[in-house]
């Protein structure tokens, strides 16, 4: 298995006025490859979730895209604290720790990991006080 | 090979490639000093026509001169040419003015506008939010380029096309009819005079407003046909008043438009029924091809809206429904498209990234694929072959 395309994007610490921008830029380059629009659709979900997530819950992030020959895209989203408390709680669908300004700003329904979950087709989440780093695969 | 009413005149061109940056769509191209449209990308948003302050580019509409074909004519007025007028008595009198054109009759549009409001609002959509289908460029653009909400476009005719399918039946008796549309935009125009969907379009002459209304002026005045406005027909077109009903999200202007597509994408608009997006600033009302300030139109909008009439037009479903949207599928393989890809990020790392438009593309990854294709060489490049890039570094 050979990586075809590597790209990395940087997440800024409380940037909430680019929110979603990493994520419209990796789904402009899918899209300009030509990937197929239902499986571009749930790529962009999960990024987008997981790109608020750093932003609202972590200080910040690196996400890495890879894309290889054998047909699979894989996301790393890597952010450098605080992790979560309790995994189980927030693997749980309606269970948000969104801060107050963050709500203001309309993030936080606490669908954010239990979605990205859902629309991935491999899910792996490791979180310690160190960070959190969460892999996700999708096949073409 | 679809074809647009974006018209070029190599004369008036002075080849200052304004259209080509304006594209939002990358469509434009400039080949052998010529401007070239790809019809294929093109959703006819006038952005380009905007852009040339020379007449290069133009609206291409129908004549009058083929009235005379026909048994029958009629001509269907949008609500969007009403709102030039300050009040019912003066749109009244801009009817007859259009009737004196030579029509048999002239058919108000503002019913079937509200038509479409009102079954957008009681549409169940598989996927939420339901987009409504009732500006061609919106359609285009998803079909195009946002082909992740395909599934979410109402598969509703426009107004103009369920108009005229339904006068097309009712009127089979009175011989060889003609169906005419005044068009406020490029869009419109273009999907009467070249329809793209499965199926063709019942309109047979689209005329563009600007090209017309010169006429409709000398004939102000005469007398008046009274009309009965339907209120719902022009909220259908007015962003503010149509962000004013629960869980719709309403949004006028091409980068606003984009935003909320966007977004949509991501999954984010799923607490909103309604997406009703308008490319055009000020909706309807700002379209290209009419006359008038798009602001003062926006306000006799309002104004319409007190002095019409709440009451609603049965319409028959067959004319209003459409098959579902069609997505333009890539053929090509995986491994295909990475190449591709590849090849022409190779080939963008030698350009300089400036995306000035010098040589006739629109952007660098633009030109990158065009010498990947082979229709294009790095010599073409006229940063490169000036050294500026060198000086710069
Ligand atoms: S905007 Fe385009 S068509 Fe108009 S003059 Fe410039 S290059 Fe020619
Ligand atoms: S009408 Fe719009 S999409 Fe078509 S070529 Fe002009 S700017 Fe591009």
């Amino acid at each position: 298995m050979t990586v075809l395309l590597h790209e990395e994007f940087v997440v800024t610490r409380g940037d909430y006025k680019n929110a979603g921008s990493v994520s419209s830029a990796i789904k402009d380059k899918l899209r300009t490859i030509g990937i197929d629009a239902k499986i571009l659709r749930r790529i962009s979900i999960a990024c987008y979730e997981a790109e608020i997530n750093m932003l609202i819950h972590a200080w910040g992030g690196l996400i890495t895209m890879d894309v290889s020959d054998d047909g699979t895209v894989r996301f790393v989203f890597k952010d450098p604290g605080p992790g979560i408390p309790d995994l189980d709680d927030a693997m749980t669908p309606g269970f948000s720790t969104a801060s107050d300004d963050a709500r203001e700003m309309g993030f936080g329904a606490g669908m954010g990991l239990p979605n990205i979950r859902k629309v991935s087709d491999d899910f792996d989440i490791q979180s310690s006080p160190e960070g959190t780093t969460i892999t996700l695969g999708f096949h073409l | 090979m679809k074809e647009s009413v974006v018209a070029y005149t190599l004369s008036k061109c002075v080849k200052c490639m304004k259209c080509i940056r304006a594209c939002p769509v990358s469509a434009i191209s400039m080949e052998n000093n010529r401007i070239i449209v790809n019809h294929e990308r093109c959703t006819n948003c006038g952005k380009c026509i905007e852009a040339c302050h020379n007449q290069g580019l133009v609206a291409q509409g129908s004549t009058l001169v083929d009235i005379a074909n026909y048994d029958y004519t009629v001509c269907l007025v949008p609500p969007a040419l009403s709102s030039v007028c300050q009040s019912r008595e003066n749109a009244e009198d801009l009817f007859n003015a259009v009737k004196l054109l030579g029509f048999d009759e002239v058919i108000d549009l503002s019913p079937y506008y509200a038509k479409v409001l009102q079954e957008s609002m009681a549409y169940r959509p598989v996927q939420k939010p339901a987009i409504v289908s009732m500006c061609p460029v919106i359609n285009r653009l998803v079909k195009t380029k946002y082909q992740i909400l395909i599934d979410h476009l109402i598969p509703m005719n426009y107004p103009a096309e369920t108009a005229a399918r339904e006068i097309r039946e009712a009127y089979a008796a009175r011989g060889n009819v003609g169906i005419f549309n005044l068009c406020e935009c490029p869009s419109r125009l273009s999907h009467a005079k070249y329809p793209y969907g499965n199926t063709g379009s019942e309109i047979d002459h689209a005329l563009s407003i600007a090209d017309i209304f010169p006429m409709i002026r000398t004939n102000l005045g005469k007398g008046r046909i009274p009309v009965t406005f339907c209120r719902d027909g022009f909220a259908a077109m007015d962003a503010a008043m149509l962000s004013e009903h629960d869980k719709v999200l309403a949004a006028d202007g091409y980068d606003k438009v984009e935003n909320v597509l966007d977004l949509a994408e991501f999954g984010r608009l799923k607490e909103f029924d309604l997406l009703y997006l308008f490319p055009c600033f000020n909706g309807c009302s700002g379209g290209q091809l009419l006359i008038g300030n798009s602001y003062l139109n926006h306000l006799n909008l309002q104004k319409l809206v007190r002095e019409s009439s709440a009451e609603t037009k049965q319409i028959d479903d067959r004319y209003l429904w459409r098959d579902g949207f069609m997505a333009e599928e890539d053929q090509r393989s995986f491994t295909e498209k990475m190449s591709f890809f590849s090849k022409v990020n190779e080939v963008l790392e030698q350009l300089p990234g400036y995306d000035c438009s010098a040589c006739g593309m629109r952007t660098c990854r633009i030109m990158a694929e065009e010498i990947v294709n082979g229709n294009r060489s790095l010599g073409d490049c006229h940063i490169l072959n000036s050294g500026t890039r060198e000086e710069t570094k």
